[in-house]
């Protein structure tokens, strides 16, 4: 095989030409790709060749494509990094269409390359044969189909741009089999053109001066902050906008630690499953200050009832945002970074000009609010496990500097309501998408991404049976990642659903996870440690054992009680205003007193 | 709702009309009217969409157009009703009844 560097030195005249699948190998490397999740098959076996034996460029390879995907999803989602997952032709790329899928709902920086069949078969149904990119237009910030092998380094490279510049997302870039083989030749450009793409990163001043109006104006101001001040890096913008202004904040699900927890004034997550303060917060507030949100309506419950007095100062990277969901007062277009500290800076200069505001009423009932109504459980009476238990106390005992991924469904509401987060990209979960089987990869994409730092998956036993495949590619490839099954024996949300709005007719949810698999000896077969724990004396011992071992994935079997449920609720479609403390408890908002 | 005519300008690539398309169908908006032709510029095309949509949707709908990374510019065209009748002389496939144009050629 002749590499760029081989060829350089040993033809004084001009390098010998590289392949399509060397030039593409080299143009990963001058972009700074260190790690590649993926799999081969008979479309990218050239590539494949070209990667063998690449120094500095570590290839891991899956058990399953969608694992590959998950995996860069996560290596971005710890890193700010690109990352990377590879599949070949027709069912491999295919399988990458939920990870596409998922990266784009939460705007998570990933470069999907796939191998297509010869350009000359394309459009014959040709043996794997699938039109990856048409496939996943929707479902991508943008896909590319390269046939002329003169065009690969330029699609790569333009490729890590689009995912990592404007708002991030997924992009695929789909090679023939024969532009991989061929020859590059003559004077192949280094990046493309994108004459349609100029991404906005500063805000207009004259709207940071208008939004800095409303803000002296308000009286119940609130920061609604969302997952684009992780994406940019904005948590120490954040808090100084927190701090200058006084303003209560709540962070969404994906924002989970871009805003310290333990921070005074801190009112929770808003949304279905947020505390009482966020919500009624957002609901009471006459002027909501979007941050990289997107107003979902996990978040707004029934949009017509949604925070019905509140104006909104709408800050994203996306102009498509502003005004989507929700009618704006002043929109800021820019990136969170940048314009929080746009915002930061106009609020000091008023402020030392003398201008007044006065939020305290509110902030005061938003406190007393928060005395109110704190997150909380019932212990089961039986005195079997209870799931917040544990994840609270692994919270506590592996702390806040550790990376938790997790599944779809009570477990990560309870791993979003009862794990204390203080630190941004600590907290990495399907958001958008609410893909079950997100957290065994992603963990291993978030381990290799950060070697030095603890990382727990914790996943309910029906997300886990959709990837755990992927605890092979960790104990094989030494990524010691940590795994916390919630067992609950059940498809646990869709139960909780089913006892509150279908009568406790248990129609499919049941599993019988405690009998089938038994994933103390599935971990075992694995190469990982498999442990169990169903009783809260044992949680603690049974989280410092786990925690102990270093050398090798471990799965942890927590069998917890059946009918545990996630509170506060606000039922789907219903207003924000209907939200329940717990079980047919309708809290006090003080409207009133 | 009333008649919207967007001439939107986008790279000459393979796939493009299948982004625009897919993009409308999503949002279930119905194309009234669609023409993609070239410009001076071999690297660029036109498409000439005419939609019919409240003034809201258009903006939802141009601003996620305008987020296609190859679509490289959006105007609104004055007159709607004028420039899908233009078209229609273009396509020659207008609702007339079967038979009308051989007849015309009669
Ligand atoms: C791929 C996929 N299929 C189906 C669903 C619907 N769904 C949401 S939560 C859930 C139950 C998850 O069960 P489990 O992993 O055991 O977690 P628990 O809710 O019990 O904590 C299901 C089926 C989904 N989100 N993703």
């Amino acid at each position: 095989m002749s590499t760029a560097t081989s060829t350089a030195t040993s033809a004084p005249t001009s390098p010998a030409p590289l392949t399509g699948a060397e030039t593409l190998v080299e143009t990963l490397k001058r972009v700074g790709v260190e790690h590649i999740f993926g799999l081969p098959g008979g479309c990218i076996l050239p590539l494949y060749d070209a990667l063998y034996e690449t120094p500095g460029l570590r290839h891991i390879l899956v058990r399953h494509e969608q694992g590959a995907g998950h995996a860069a999803q996560g290596y971005a989602a710890a890193t700010g990094k690109v990352g990377v997952c590879m599949a070949t032709s027709g069912p491999g790329a295919t399988n990458l269409v939920t990870p596409l899928a998922d990266a784009n709902m939460d705007s998570i920086p990933i470069v999907a390359i796939t191998a297509n069949v010869p350009s000359a078969a394309m459009g014959s149904d040709a043996f794997q044969e699938a039109d990856i990119r048409s496939i996943t237009m929707p479902v991508t910030k943008h896909s590319f189909l390269v046939t002329d092998p003169n065009q690969i380094e330029a699609t790569i490279a333009s490729a890590f741009h689009l995912a990592a510049s404007g708002r991030p997302g997924p992009v695929l870039v789909d090679v023939s089999k024969d532009a991989l083989t061929a020859l590059v030749t003559g004077d192949a450009p280094l990046q493309l053109a994108l004459p349609g793409y100029h991404p906005r990163t500063t805000a207009a001043p004259e709207a940071v001066s208008d939004a800095v109006d409303l803000m002296l104006k308000a009286q119940r101001p609130v920061l609604y902050v969302g997952g684009g001040t992780v994406r940019s890096g904005a948590h120490q913008e954040v808090l100084e906008f927190a701090e200058i202004t006084g303003i209560p904040v709540v962070t969404t699900l994906m924002a989970r630690g871009a805003f310290p927890d333990s921070h005074p004034q801190h009112m929770g997550m808003p949304g279905m499953h947020g505390t009482v303060t966020a919500v009624a917060a957002l609901q009471r507030s006459d002027l909501i200050i979007s941050l990289g949100a997107r107003f979902d309506d996990r978040v707004t419950g029934a949009r017509d009832s949604f925070a019905p007095h509140a104006q909104v100062i709408h800050a994203d990277i996306d102009p498509a945002e502003i005004g989507k969901n929700r009618v704006t007062a002043v929109g800021l277009v820019g990136d969170a970074k940048e314009t929080i500290r746009q915002l930061v800076n106009e609020f000091a200069a008023r402020k030392a000009a003398g201008e007044t505001y006065d939020y305290s009423d509110f902030v005061e009932r938003c406190n007393i609010m928060r005395e109110r109504y704190p997150l909380g459980f019932d212990e089961p009476e039986d005195g079997s496990l209870s799931p917040q238990y544990v994840i609270q106390r692994l919270g506590e005992i592996v702390g806040s500097e550790a990376i938790y991924t997790s599944g779809v469904g009570q477990h990560q509401m309870w791993a979003s309501q009862f794990i204390k987060y203080e630190q941004p990209n600590k907290w990495i979960n399907s958001g958008g998408l609410g893909t079950m089987g997100y957290a065994v990869p992603a963990a291993m994409g978030a381990k290799v991404a950060c070697p030095d730092d603890v990382v727990w998956a914790v996943d309910g036993d029906g997300c886990f049976q959709m990837t755990n495949q992927e605890l092979a590619t960790c104990a094989v490839e030494g990524i010691p990642i940590k795994v916390a099954i919630i067992n609950n024996a059940a498809l646990g949300m869709v139960r909780q659903w089913q006892t509150l709005f279908y009568s406790e007719r248990y129609s499919s949810s049941q599993l019988p996870s405690m009998q089938v698999p038994d994933f103390v000896t599935l971990a075992e077969a694995y190469g990982c440690v498999g442990l169990r724990c169903d009783n809260p004396e044992d949680v603690d011992a049974t989280i410092a054992r786990a925690m102990e071992i270093n050398d090798r994935p471990v799965v942890v079997d927590f069998r917890v009680h059946q009918d545990a449920m996630v509170w506060p609720m606000v039922p789907a479609g219903t207003s924000n205003d209907a939200i329940q403390y717990a079980r047919d408890l309708a809290p006090n908002f003080g409207d009133d007193e | 709702m009333s008649r919207h005519a967007l001439s939107v300008l986008v790279e000459n690539n393979p796939g493009v009309l299948a982004r625009v398309s897919v993009l409308f169908a999503r949002r279930s908006f119905n194309i009234d009217h669609l023409v993609v032709g070239p410009t001076e510029d071999p690297k660029v095309s036109r498409m000439t969409i005419v939609i019919n949509v409240d003034s809201e949707q258009l903006h939802k709908v141009t601003s996620q157009l305008d987020k296609l990374i190859e679509v490289i510019h959006i105007e609104e065209l004055d007159d709607a009703t004028a420039i899908r009748e233009k078209l229609w002389v273009i396509n020659d496939n207008g609702p007339r009844p079967v038979g009308a144009m051989a007849n015309s050629w009669a």
